[in-house]
């Protein structure tokens, strides 16, 4: 049963992922964008990442996809227009870059496939043996905050200082300038 | 395969109260409303009215599907399951009862807070496939007005959750009462209430600014349901009807469902983190242990009702006392007042919780 809920979240991932880039109506490659997310949230909670899940919800689906639909809803048709006439068919190739990131990014995955072939490294096994695997039913969020506490606190202290620096230049950005 | 029709019981049970919460609820605001404006309300159908939703609803059913020749069909017809589904799904972390809860997740609030926000999105789809300027209109505002008030929301609860130092909801409600283990419940971090319970040992009198908290989280579920006096998004005298203009028969039944689900949601979220969720009012006193007398399943599901029922109840007294806010006046509420003060609350918390809890 947890496999076919699995392959049906994959699957609709997938499914909606390819509908999107292929769908020229921009609204409503916007809502299938929603839907790749839920599933793909869908994904994490099966690899035991509830948290990452749940922040996905939210992060993505409440602000940045809510952020993606205020900017198309309020942009100049015009220019949509344009956007939307796009390229004729699927398989098109309008910008190389785009080819570039997608076979180097393939690249990686298939070479990772490589490396850890048939069996799984070495540093699973040892956890697995020594019993340090998680759970279903652990507390994860438990882990992820005493451990963001203690031994990633450096990292943890750079990207919040770095997102308050995001805060102040978009709080700057959006003052009124002042006039003499 | 017996679990599996569990889930599916429970979640029709769920359904069959949320459809039951709503017929009622729509009755007593219209009661409500009716006193407050100092006349009768609904009196035709039935006794005092009171068939009148049950007659609504049979209207509403019966309608005929109607969607509008420029709506965009799809987003149109998918947007209400949206809205409903998102605050349905909220519904899975609530606890009813001691041990009672369709399911206790060890990031309950989290969830809970992450799956309302989808909300959002279904606002946006209705008011995008309406095509009619009002629909857009008001789906805007909506949205403008939900990310908005979940910032001070979220951060209240953060107030809350510091002290009782989990996001299990189960959990949080064990730790307002006479059935907490391994915690001392400290009434205002000066008095031990672990064993006498009550009132006392609800979260807002456990540390006196959770009450702040809970004032700030309660003002701010009335913006995220879009409830007067934050109802800008449907305001009649601009807006026709909102975000739901186009909607009509089982589509419209299903917003506004999902409507009042939310308001059941949300009250029921604040009963929960801060007024002791299924936990008794009534103290032990001595030899009259009215708290252990109490306590228990059929106690905790109509102690939780009835909390939940009175902050829905206070909800539509506000909505027919005070004044719609301006989009500006409600923006510089959300960010100059609720979200400062929010802040403060989550400083305070982090102190109580060291000196007072941990070090008194």
């Amino acid at each position: 049963m947890e496999t076919l809920v699995f392959y049906g979240f994959a699957a609709m991932a997938i499914g909606s992922a390819i509908l999107l880039v292929s769908m020229r109506n921009i609204a409503r490659a916007l809502f299938l964008f929603f839907i790749v997310l839920f599933s793909v949230a869908g994904l994490y909670v099966f690899a035991l990442a509830d948290f990452i899940a749940i922040t996905q919800l939210l992060i993505y689906v409440g602000g940045v996809l809510v952020l993606l639909l205020f900017a198309f809803m309020l942009s100049n048709k015009e220019l949509l227009n344009q956007l939307q006439r796009g390229v004729s068919h699927f398989f098109a190739m309008p910008v190389w870059q785009a080819l570039l990131i997608a076979v180097s990014f393939l690249a990686i995955l298939i070479h990772t496939a490589i490396q850890v072939g048939a069996d799984e490294p070495a540093w699973i096994t040892a956890s697995k043996t020594a019993g340090t695997t998680i759970q279903p039913g652990d507390n994860t969020v438990q882990h992820i905050g005493v451990q963001v506490m203690t031994q990633y606190l450096l990292p943890f202290e750079v990207v919040s200082i770095l997102l308050m620096m995001a805060l102040i230049g978009a709080a700057h950005l959006t003052r009124k300038e002042e006039t003499p | 395969m017996v679990f599996y029709i569990t889930y599916i019981i429970v979640a029709i049970a769920l359904f069959g109260f949320i459809a039951l919460f709503t017929l009622f609820a729509v009755y007593s605001e219209r009661k409500i409303a009716g006193f407050v404006q100092d006349r009768l309300g609904p009196m035709e159908t039935g006794k005092y009215g009171s068939l009148q939703t049950l007659a609504d609803i049979l209207k509403l059913i019966q309608k005929e599907f109607i969607t509008p020749s420029a709506a965009d069909s799809i987003l149109f017809s998918v947007a209400p399951v949206v809205i409903f589904a998102a605050v349905f799904l909220g519904f899975v972390v609530m606890p009813w009862a001691p041990g009672i809860a369709p399911a206790a997740l060890h990031l309950g609030l989290f969830y809970g807070l992450a799956i309302v926000s989808v909300d959002a999105i279904g606002l946006l789809m209705a008011g995008w496939g309406s095509n009619n300027k009002f629909s857009l209109l008001g789906s805007m505002r909506a949205v403008a007005q939900i990310i908005s008030y979940e910032i001070p929301a979220g951060i209240a609860l953060i107030a809350a959750v510091m002290i009782a130092q989990t996001l299990d909801m189960q959990e949080i409600t064990r730790q307002q009462g006479i059935m907490v283990e391994d915690e001392r419940i400290l009434f205002l971090g000066l008095w031990d209430v672990s064993h006498i319970g009550g009132i006392l040992a609800w979260n807002i009198f456990q540390a006196p600014h959770l009450l702040l908290a809970y004032v700030i989280f309660f003002i701010a579920s009335l913006a995220e349901c879009n409830r007067a006096p934050f109802d800008i998004p449907e305001a009649e005298s601009e807006l026709v009807g909102g975000f739901h203009t186009e909607y009509g028969g089982l589509r419209f039944a299903f917003i506004f469902l999902a409507e009042y689900a939310m308001m059941f949601l949300v009250a029921m979220i604040g009963v929960t983190v801060f007024l002791g969720g299924w936990n008794t009012p009534l103290p032990n006193i001595g030899t009259v242990k009215l708290a252990d007398w109490t306590t228990g399943l059929a106690w905790g599901i109509f102690w939780t009702l009835i909390k939940t029922l009175l902050v829905v109840g206070l909800q539509m007294w506000i909505r027919w006392t005070l004044p719609r806010l301006r989009a500006d006046q409600l923006m510089a509420l959300c960010w100059k007042v609720l979200t400062p003060l929010a802040f403060l609350c989550m400083a305070l918390s982090g102190i109580w919780r060291v000196w007072v809890i941990v070090g008194g």
